[in-house]
């Protein structure tokens, strides 16, 4: 078990983001080959000043229309995707990582802090599951890749926490956790997830198209 | 009983008392009494403390030489396999906050204990091992 677990924090880490890295520029690649084939006229009318404004603005809760017009959704994802951010960087047993495997020293969130989070991210997961089981406008456009990528992020937290409170056992489980967050890594180029990849350019193209183009008064 | 008899008796159990006391040097001098990796220079623990029964580790690990955990430190302040340090704390060089250059306190505790268990594929590995609660 040991060996398995000195293998999977260990080579397959650096697999992982293998697949992470090379994926995420195959994608980005083939998206824009295949938006100059399909949409050429569009690249052309890309703003970078109208693109920032878009991105800015929808940086800020319930500053958008889109924001003002669903609560429940504007709260959970601004809570979960900072908090998945703050944990998988700053949580205290990973800047321990940092430190022993690389010798880089940062600041980290204080235990309860990030234990905290955590469960705060796992709520907001509920939340996403909720919404596609109860909202009908959710529900409809819900399919199977859509809760294959809300378990595949959830379960790197599910485990984390019950790593981290010792329930169970205490190496299977930590064994468990590092391998759900290396196949997180590895198939957000390929999942759902990849809006991490394309969030910002879907929003400098409806930016652009709204500022530069139909000089609409939203961003 | 006569005399020359008596300092006889009295120099044999002397000597005998010597003898005992010179064995128990080294169970005295062992770290057989440490039963935790000393954390006081933390301050505030943000885990549970790691239980480290020193001779009884060793004993299993099958380490003989002090070396093998207690390195040394060379002239240019690099980590000495050669030369051991036995009796000094580790912090007396690894400070917690190093402002030297040196291998901060954490950094060095959990590196000698896991690229170790790492490397033999025994011992704790995952952080709730070594921090039980």
């Amino acid at each position: 078990m040991t060996e398995f677990y000195v293998f999977v924090s260990g080579p397959l880490a650096w697999i992982a983001w293998g697949f992470f890295i090379i994926g995420s520029i195959y994608r980005l690649v083939s998206m824009y080959a295949l938006a100059k084939a399909k949409d050429g006229s569009s690249l052309a009318y890309m703003s970078l000043p109208y693109s920032l404004r878009s991105i800015l603005n929808w940086l800020i809760p319930f500053n958008t229309m889109g924001w003002k017009s669903d609560p429940l959704m504007t709260v959970a994802t601004f809570l979960f995707h900072i908090g998945f951010l703050l944990v998988a960087v700053f949580l205290g047993a990973h800047a321990v990582l940092w430190d022993t495997a690389f010798g880089i020293s940062i600041p980290s969130l204080p235990g309860g802090f990030g234990d905290a989070v955590s469960f705060v991210v796992i709520a907001a997961c509920a939340v996403f599951a909720y919404r596609r089981l109860a909202l009908p406008h959710v529900k409809g456009v819900t399919r199977p890749k859509d809760w294959f990528s809300l378990i595949l992020v959830a379960l790197p937290f599910v485990t984390g926490v019950l790593a981290y409170h010792q329930v169970g056992p205490v190496l299977l489980m930590t064994t468990l956790h590092v391998l759900a967050g290396e196949l997180l890594l590895a198939l957000i180029p390929f999942t759902r997830l990849s809006h991490a990849l394309f969030a910002l350019l879907t929003r400098s193209y409806m930016g652009s198209e709204f500022g530069a183009v139909r000089h609409a008064k939203d961003w | 009983m006569h005399r020359k008899n008596i300092v006889k008796l009295a120099a044999s159990m002397l000597t005998i008392l010597a003898l005992v006391a010179f064995y128990m040097v080294p169970v005295a001098m062992s770290q057989d009494d440490m039963t935790q990796v000393p954390a006081d220079a933390f301050g505030t623990l943000e885990r549970p403390r790691v239980a480290f029964a020193h001779d009884a580790h060793n004993e299993k690990a099958g380490i003989e030489e002090c070396v093998v955990c207690h390195h040394g430190k060379t002239e240019d302040g690099k980590m000495d396999k050669e030369n051991s340090s036995e009796g000094d704390p580790c912090s007396s060089c690894h400070a917690v906050k190093p402002t030297d250059g040196a291998t901060p306190l954490m950094r060095a505790y959990h590196r000698q204990c896991i690229t170790c268990h790492e490397a033999k594929g025994a011992g704790p590995v995952a952080c709730g091992q070594c921090h039980a609660k």
